[in-house]
């Protein structure tokens, strides 16, 4: 009776011992990652304002005091539209350039048009940023001349300077980055057998194109699209650098972000509690799109 | 799948022309901004190649941003070297394990992978600056491994999954411990798998922004910043842009075109497709 617990505490010992060389990294980042969450959580309800840090308590006061934001309001309402915006289109888009790329019955399209709308994915959003603000310039810019070249000046436009428009066109920049990727992604996800026999049901039943697209496809790879989403709304989330270089935030704050106001209420206007709070709801947001991701993946990988 | 069709066909081949369009015009703008003179550029005319081709472009942008381009070599090889040697150590063990604590460590790695930086940067800063690790390439090494170190075990972790265990259980029969095991049989035929893994990290970490932002200083600016920076400050001379961020994405750029399964295979995984 009392060889077996001692036995069981050896057996869970010497796989401890076993695992520590394979996570022990590993762990070490998660504690900093997850220490480093922590401390930014009581950064947003200490008092610093300052480049000194002050750990003085102040409660939820910057929290009230951000809710109290004209800009925050606008950065909400521009996040929103990047999520939906950048993400919705892109999946729809992609999802009829996938089918297209499957039922096109010419191999090297495929590989051509794989490869064009894919090299922006190794591209990184400044370098994007720098070519678009070329294009979008409004008085010199590329869009704009060839307008004008062709005669259409009256659809001349001002872009990302026309304060209610510019985030629409910056939405527009990733959209155009992301879309190769989310072509590939989705055509893995055609390309299961359960799939293609169903599909070969289909067209033998006389089903239309379409038909088979949202009826037997789409219904079949919601995993593959519920991937998709999650990575896309996390990389718009995530977007800084788009609005960084191309407009900072202007005209005014009109095309501001959470991402870009948490960076200058932190280091430029120096309010650190302000600028830790807005990292909190950055964290929020982006927990609220990657649990069902995470528990997809868990499902996927213990199943 | 493949269609007859004749109008699918009409259609397919209009959407490849006008993906044509919107993928080749940045590209070539870019180019063709490139090698003209200032003077072209403010008259106009930059749709059409110019016949007097300003390589000093290049030779320019490059004395501009060749400082950055080491920096951002040296900091991008290192964190793509040790996280996908630790990701691979780590997924490792996370495709092959099923026990509880494994699973509560998957849940926190899922939820850490893709999670910005802003909701770390500020004791992130901090630390940085009280080690003084800022001042070095180490500081921006550290941090990027933070976020990459558990985005790398789960696309190692989703490639070995699809290996077969039989290979493992034989080596096993032999008396092969698991660390025998991890080295001399799985990572050998995972050879692919890291190239995938190394892919990725590389161009994230080429082409982050944020972080590089805050914490480089003068002797660490990496390329992004330094692309930025002279996008600023060269407000109108967008032949010296185009030929920095020409330069800026040659890297990352050649690594997708030429090892392009690979990448397509580490993007599939990141979207937990082995």
């Amino acid at each position: 009776m009392n060889r077996k617990p001692r036995h069981s505490f050896k057996q869970c010992f010497s796989k401890v011992l076993e695992s520590l060389p394979f996570l022990t990294p590993l762990l070490v980042f998660l504690v900093i990652l997850y220490g480093m969450l922590g401390w930014t959580l009581y950064v947003s309800m200490a008092n610093w304002v300052g480049t000194a840090p002050n750990y003085e308590f102040a409660g939820l006061r910057w929290y009230q005091m951000m809710f109290r934001l004209d800009r925050f309001r606008v950065d909400m309402s521009n996040n929103v539209k990047w999520l939906a915006l950048g993400v919705f289109p892109t999946v729809i888009l992609a999802l009829f350039l996938a089918y297209m790329l499957e039922i096109g019955s010419v191999k090297q399209i495929e590989g051509y048009v794989r490869t064009l709308i894919l090299y922006p994915v190794a591209m990184s959003f400044v370098v994007t940023g720098t070519i678009w603000s070329w294009m979008y310039q409004p008085d010199k810019g590329v869009l704009n001349t060839i307008l004008r070249a062709l005669g259409l000046s009256e659809l001349v436009g001002r872009y990302t300077t026309h304060p209610a428009a510019a985030t629409y066109w910056l939405i527009l920049i990733f959209i155009w980055q992301y879309l190769g990727f989310a072509v590939i992604i989705l055509q893995s996800s055609f390309r299961t057998t359960e799939l293609q026999e169903m599909v070969e049901a289909a067209i033998v039943d006389g089903a239309s194109k379409l038909r088979i697209l949202f009826s037997v496809i789409v219904p079949n790879i919601r995993g593959g699209i519920l991937i998709l989403v999650s990575l896309l709304l996390i990389s718009a989330l995530k977007v800084f650098d788009i609005v960084y270089v191309v407009t900072f935030g202007g005209p005014g704050y009109s095309t501001d972000v959470l991402a870009l106001f948490m960076f200058i209420a932190t280091f430029q206007q120096h309010l650190v509690a302000l600028g830790a709070g807005l990292g909190m709801i950055i964290f929020i947001m982006a927990l609220v799109i990657v649990i069902p991701y995470t528990i997809y993946a868990f499902r996927k990988w213990f199943e | 799948m493949r269609t007859r069709d004749l109008s699918t066909k009409l259609i397919i081949l209009l959407a490849t022309l006008v993906l044509t369009g919107v993928y080749v015009l940045p590209i070539y703008v870019m180019v063709v901004t490139s090698l003209k003179i200032p003077v072209e550029i403010s008259q106009r005319a930059y749709l059409i190649p110019t016949r007097n081709l300003q390589f000093q472009n290049y030779a320019e942008a490059f004395r501009l941003v060749y400082p950055s381009l080491i920096n951002s070599s040296i900091i991008s090889f290192v964190v793509t070297i040790l996280a996908a040697f630790f990701g691979g150590l780590s997924g490792y063990y996370l495709s092959r394990s099923r026990s509880a604590f494994v699973r509560v460590l998957f849940i926190l790695v899922g939820v850490a992978l893709y999670l910005p930086y802003q909701v770390i940067l500020i004791p992130l800063v901090q630390f940085m600056a009280k080690t003084r690790m800022a001042l070095t390439h180490a500081g921006l090494i550290v941090s990027y491994l933070i976020l990459n170190v558990p985005l790398a075990s789960v696309l190692m972790g989703t490639f070995f999954l699809s290996i077969p265990r039989e290979l493992e259980e034989a080596a096993q029969v032999d008396g092969a411990n698991r660390l025998q095991l991890f080295f001399r049989v799985v990572s050998p035929v995972s050879l692919p798998a890291y190239a995938s893994t190394a892919i990725i990290v590389f161009t994230q970490v080429w082409n982050e922004f944020l972080l590089a932002l805050t914490l480089s200083t003068p002797a660490t600016t990496t390329i992004q910043v330094k692309l930025a920076e002279v996008k600023g400050s060269f407000v109108a001379l967008y032949n010296i842009q185009m030929a920095s961020a020409l330069i800026g994405v040659l890297i990352p750029l050649s690594f997708f075109l030429l090892l392009g399964r690979y990448f397509i295979r580490g993007v599939l995984a990141g979207a937990l497709k082995g």
